[in-house]
């Protein structure tokens, strides 16, 4: 009896593992998607209306409800009440806060990582270039990342249960 | 001392600063902040240095502004955002909020031979901005007639007080008298962003509850633009100088506005002789002429002429001696 229940725990942690590796993939997509959105309008916000920093990301994070549009709120909780903090500073604290929901790559992060660093550093002009550049990356991100969804959404899936059925028949 | 330029202080400076004894800290005019170099402290015409717990000292202190420091006071003024002062860089200050400003020093970028912008910032200087109110009272009398406001053009050498005086204007005008006048609307046009001090917009300084300002617009496309939108009654701006202000000012009285302007110079004859403003005088626009100097303290009014450059005496039963 007590070995049916432990099999039984086996095949079930390995589905929710496999499931877990897909919702990962989807969720990757959805963020990728949420920051271009986001960078969108902050382009407007900096190039046409020369918002300040601290209230245009405020501005996205009450626009916004998923993960991105937390950072983004989060980074300007820093920026407005601490010690002059550079903006890179309160960005990278803003990330590190919402690493547990970010679903994004390496890859990802490090190119919002090079965002921080010149985010708000130069001229309107400049700052529209660093904002398209970045978007033209996450655009190729998220076509990867939908790509990806589309060959291995299933294959974690289906992998997960599958490897749980094998575990349990090398056991038995 | 204004917790509005404190907040635009690193911790540590804000500390020193707050160690100083209270009455000391509210005359201090000046905050000048040089990278690798002791904080220096202006009040009235003495110059110190501050140290680090909250003395001020003859000779320079061991309490040295740090690059990081500099790059977390440009953080804290320009609000993290560089590209959104884009002109106040061309223009090498910044009005903070309450009206302070924040005069910058660095290194240059040109284009075109022309200045694009003050990059890697390393000179600060905070101005702490004083309001005197009511120091244009003594003097509002003699620029009005039957309650009406009468075309004025104060005349000052720099650092006098015309712009204080000016901005004190705007505001009697404003608010009105109880018993001589109720307000006029007022059109400002804030080229360089002094009248108003504004923020955002939003004036820092008092300029009464029927100004409306229109920031850091070139003055003669402003005064039309004000004039248009707004229907002021009375327009006002500092520092005219271009041909284009002239003809906008006379553009202005065409249209009915009442107009007071300030300009550079220690004479009218010095305001005279500039070929620019000449049409403004050979229709003779202005009612009152004001010259002020430095002679008793910023803000000595010199004279009081009217159009005709004669001195102009009250009316009895008005008030005397304004100087």
């Amino acid at each position: 009896m007590l070995k049916l229940f432990g099999l039984s725990l086996l095949i079930f942690a390995s589905t929710a593992i496999g499931f877990y590796l897909a919702h990962r993939l989807r969720e990757r997509c959805h963020q990728l998607g949420e920051l271009l959105r986001i960078l969108q309008v902050l382009e407007t916000e900096i190039y046409y209306g020369s918002t300040p920093l601290s209230e245009a990301f405020h501005r996205l994070g009450e626009q916004g409800e998923g993960v991105v549009a937390r950072l983004f709120a989060r980074c300007a909780y820093y920026l407005d009440h601490t010690d002059g903090w550079t903006t890179y500073a309160c960005w990278r604290q803003a990330i590190v806060d919402m690493e547990p929901y970010l679903a994004l790559k390496q890859s990802d992060k490090a190119w919002l990582d090079h965002f921080g660093k010149v985010i708000g550093g130069s001229d309107r002009l400049d700052q529209h270039k660093h904002i398209r550049l970045l978007a033209t990356h996450l655009t190729q991100a998220e076509k990867e990342a939908q790509q990806e969804l589309h060959k291995q959404e299933k294959m974690y899936k289906t992998l997960g249960i599958l490897g749980g059925l094998l575990i349990v028949i090398l056991l038995i | 001392m204004d917790s509005r330029i404190l907040s635009c202080f690193p911790q540590r400076i804000k500390e020193a600063l707050l160690h100083l004894p209270l009455p000391l800290l509210e005359q201090i005019e000046e905050i000048r902040i040089r990278i690798n170099q002791p904080i220096e402290v202006v009040l009235g015409s003495h110059s110190y240095f501050l140290s680090e717990d909250g003395r001020l000292k003859k000779e320079p202190d061991r309490f040295i502004v740090t690059p990081a420091d500099g790059e977390k006071i440009l953080n804290l003024i320009s609000r993290h955002s560089l590209y959104a002062l884009e002109e106040e860089l061309k223009r090498g200050y910044i009005t903070i909020s309450g009206g302070h400003r924040v005069g910058l020093a660095g290194k240059v970028v040109r284009v075109d031979s022309r200045v694009e912008l003050i990059k890697h910032i390393r000179f600060f200087n905070f101005r702490v901005a004083r309001p005197l109110p009511d120091i244009g009272k003594p003097l509002l009398p003699f620029l009005m007639s039957h309650n009406e406001p009468l075309n004025t053009l104060i005349i000052s050498p720099p650092r006098c007080g015309k712009t204080t005086l000016l901005r004190d204007l705007i505001r009697l005008l404003s608010t009105g008298m109880k018993d001589d006048f109720s307000g006029f609307r007022v059109g400002v046009v804030d080229e360089r962003s002094e009248l108003a001090g504004c923020l955002d917009g939003v004036p820092q300084y008092d300029l009464g509850p029927r100004t409306d300002v229109l920031d850091a617009c070139p003055k003669a496309e402003g005064l039309m633009m004000l004039i248009r939108s707004m229907s002021p009654q009375v327009v006002a701006c500092d520092e005219i100088g271009g041909k284009r202000d002239a003809e906008a000012i006379l553009a202005a009285l065409h249209a009915g506005v009442k107009v007071i302007v300030t300009a550079h110079g220690s004479s009218l004859e010095d305001i005279r002789c500039r070929p620019d403003l000449k049409p403004l005088f050979e229709s003779s626009v202005f009612e009152r002429y004001v010259v002020l100097s430095r002679r008793k303290g910023a803000g000595t009014v010199e004279q009081v002429m009217d159009a005709h450059h004669h001195p102009v005496q009250l009316r009895a039963g008005r008030r005397k001696n304004y100087a």
